[in-house]
């Protein structure tokens, strides 16, 4: 069981505004590639917004101009807090990564620690908060374990608490469940899902599923094939805690028909584009 | 055991027999061909000063640790090898990071480590002589030159090979650029760090044992080319065991500390 609170504390004010944003790779080059074309999005705080879309359709390029980690080219990100109205810097934020990217010489501890540790926050305070996170997401007792002893689906939710003890405003799902097999992928998608939800951090989700994303998200952004472009924004409105028990109501199989019918046109697309050597 | 021991011999902890057993086939081989060289020698009686028996030489061997000064030769041999070496590990790693970490400075470093690391540092002895003369700042350079290759070699190619996802989780998580080279790059070469750190010690040892034996009055290589000179062959032998077990100690400690590195092997 996922303890409440254990998560955030901060409340989110500030939402994300992406403005008309571009972004072309090699644009110098005799082959440029135009990943974003054009974004216009809103992620709203406390929400979870989903994007969804094609391979190659830009949505990770989308998320790590986020995280402030890739300039647009185009276009431009606002950070609006939302009492004041006003311009702020970028929030406090935390990734979870497809490949886990875990520290593979350091305990689960120390994984989840080392953004303490790279603040210069004490080691005893550092420990006792990593604790609370690590006994979060299931894994007390696996404290001193290596990586590498662990299996994929723990191995996330070390992921998933060493992003959590930063308490960041603004937590980065990056295909979170992307290298797990589908039953583990269950589990922590209602995991995760309750997680967010006592915590009331803001996120973007980045998913090639349609299920992750109407099981986890409050909107879904559904992106077109490259150049990625918004297609559709969709407000999920089942009602919470969702489970696997969610994708048996009936409004959840309209919504997935719904996507799907959307996401099937943009896959074709993105197929061609990609045997087309992804030229434009 | 072998595939076709009987069916009864699969269940329960295997039956101990010599000739499975590695270290009686390791020690047990050595044990007999010194055993068959003492006794060739004595029927055929050939001379001590062509081929000595075993036990003539454990005898100089023993006479030399008691009388003949072979403690200090070898203090002054360990003691050359291993404060140039030491340097060229500190120095190593970290022009190992500087140029795993700067285009600039991999540039430049390559032509150098290009035209030098191909070379056969024994060609470099007559040079360094006619600069530094024979004494310790030479063999410092010498052993110094044998290391420090592999060790720079073997650190860039470690931290070049760090997974690029952690050093963006660690980015993602507030490292500063000195942050991401000391508690994520450093740490991930560190397996390759230790391989070059095992290449660069053997050829520390081979340089500093030649360079005694051309110029030196000190140390094992001067003890064994002053010996074979006067034809005190047991003398010899006697130091070239002395060599082989350095080589031995110096191995074994290797894989004990790889042993205990093991955390940082990857998945």
């Amino acid at each position: 069981m996922i303890a409440p609170g254990a998560a955030s504390v901060r409340t989110p004010n500030i939402a994300i505004e992406f403005e008309s944003v571009g972004l072309t790779f090699g644009a110098r080059t005799d082959t440029p590639t135009v990943a974003l074309k054009d974004v216009h999005c809103r992620i709203e705080p406390g929400k979870v917004t989903a994007l969804i879309g094609p391979s190659g359709c830009g949505k990770s390029t989308l998320l790590q101009i986020a995280r402030g980690f890739l300039d647009p080219s185009r276009g431009s990100l606002r950070f609006v807090e939302i009492a004041s109205g006003q311009t702020t810097g970028r929030p406090a934020m935390a990734t979870v990564w497809q490949a886990f990217n875990l520290f593979p010489w350091l305990t689960v501890i120390e994984n989840v620690a080392f953004g303490l540790e790279l603040a210069g926050l004490p080691r005893g305070e550092r420990e006792a908060r990593a604790r609370v996170a690590i006994g979060a997401v299931d894994l007390a007792g696996f404290e001193n374990r290596f990586p590498r002893q662990l299996s994929g689906g723990m191995r996330q939710r070390v992921g998933i608490a060493r992003a959590l003890v930063m308490q960041p405003e603004v937590l980065l799902l990056d295909e979170p469940f992307g290298a797990l097999d589908a039953q583990t992928r269950l589990v922590l998608q209602e995991q995760l899902s309750r997680l967010v939800e006592t915590s009331g951090t803001t996120a973007i989700l980045v998913t090639h599923s349609i299920e992750e994303a109407i099981l986890l998200a409050d909107k879904i952004v559904v992106m077109t094939a490259r150049p990625g472009r918004i297609a559709a924004e969709i407000d999920v409105k089942l009602p919470r805690p969702r489970t696997f028990a969610t994708t048996h109501e009936p409004e959840y199989g309209a919504l997935f028909d719904r996507i799907y019918g959307m996401l099937r046109d943009e896959v074709m697309q993105a197929m061609i584009i990609e045997s087309d050597g992804g030229k434009e | 055991m072998t595939p076709l021991a009987g069916k009864d011999e699969d269940i329960g902890p295997p039956r101990w027999v010599w000739y499975d057993d590695t270290r009686v086939l390791g020690w047990g081989s050595v044990a007999l061909v010194i055993l068959v060289w003492e006794v060739a020698a004595r029927i055929s009686g050939v001379s001590p000063l062509y081929l000595p028996r075993p036990t003539q030489i454990i005898v100089a061997l023993i006479e030399m640790f008691r009388n003949g000064g072979l403690i200090l030769d070898l203090g002054w041999t360990l003691y050359r090898i291993f404060a140039g070496f030491a340097f060229a590990v500190v120095v190593g790693a970290l022009l190992g990071v500087w140029i795993a970490t700067s285009f600039r400075v991999r540039a430049i470093a390559d032509m150098f480590i290009a035209m030098l690391y191909p070379l056969p540092k024994v060609t470099l002895i007559p040079l360094l002589v006619i600069w530094l003369g024979t004494g310790g700042p030479f063999m410092l350079t010498i052993s110094f030159l044998g290391a420090i290759f592999p060790i720079v070699i073997n650190t860039v190619l470690g931290v070049r090979q760090c997974d690029p996802g952690l050093v963006l989780a660690a980015r993602d998580l507030g490292a500063t650029q000195q942050q991401i080279v000391r508690k994520v790059l450093l740490p991930s070469a560190i397996p390759s760090i230790f391989a070059g750190i095992r290449l660069g010690l053997g050829v520390s040892i081979i340089l500093v044992v030649a360079a005694e034996m051309v110029v030196g009055k000190l140390g094992l290589g001067a003890r064994l080319y002053l010996s074979g000179q006067i034809l005190e062959t047991e003398q010899v032998f006697a130091v070239l065991i002395v060599l082989a077990t350095l080589g031995i100690v110096v191995t074994k400690t290797q894989d004990w500390i790889d042993k205990k590195l093991g955390r940082w092997r990857l998945a």
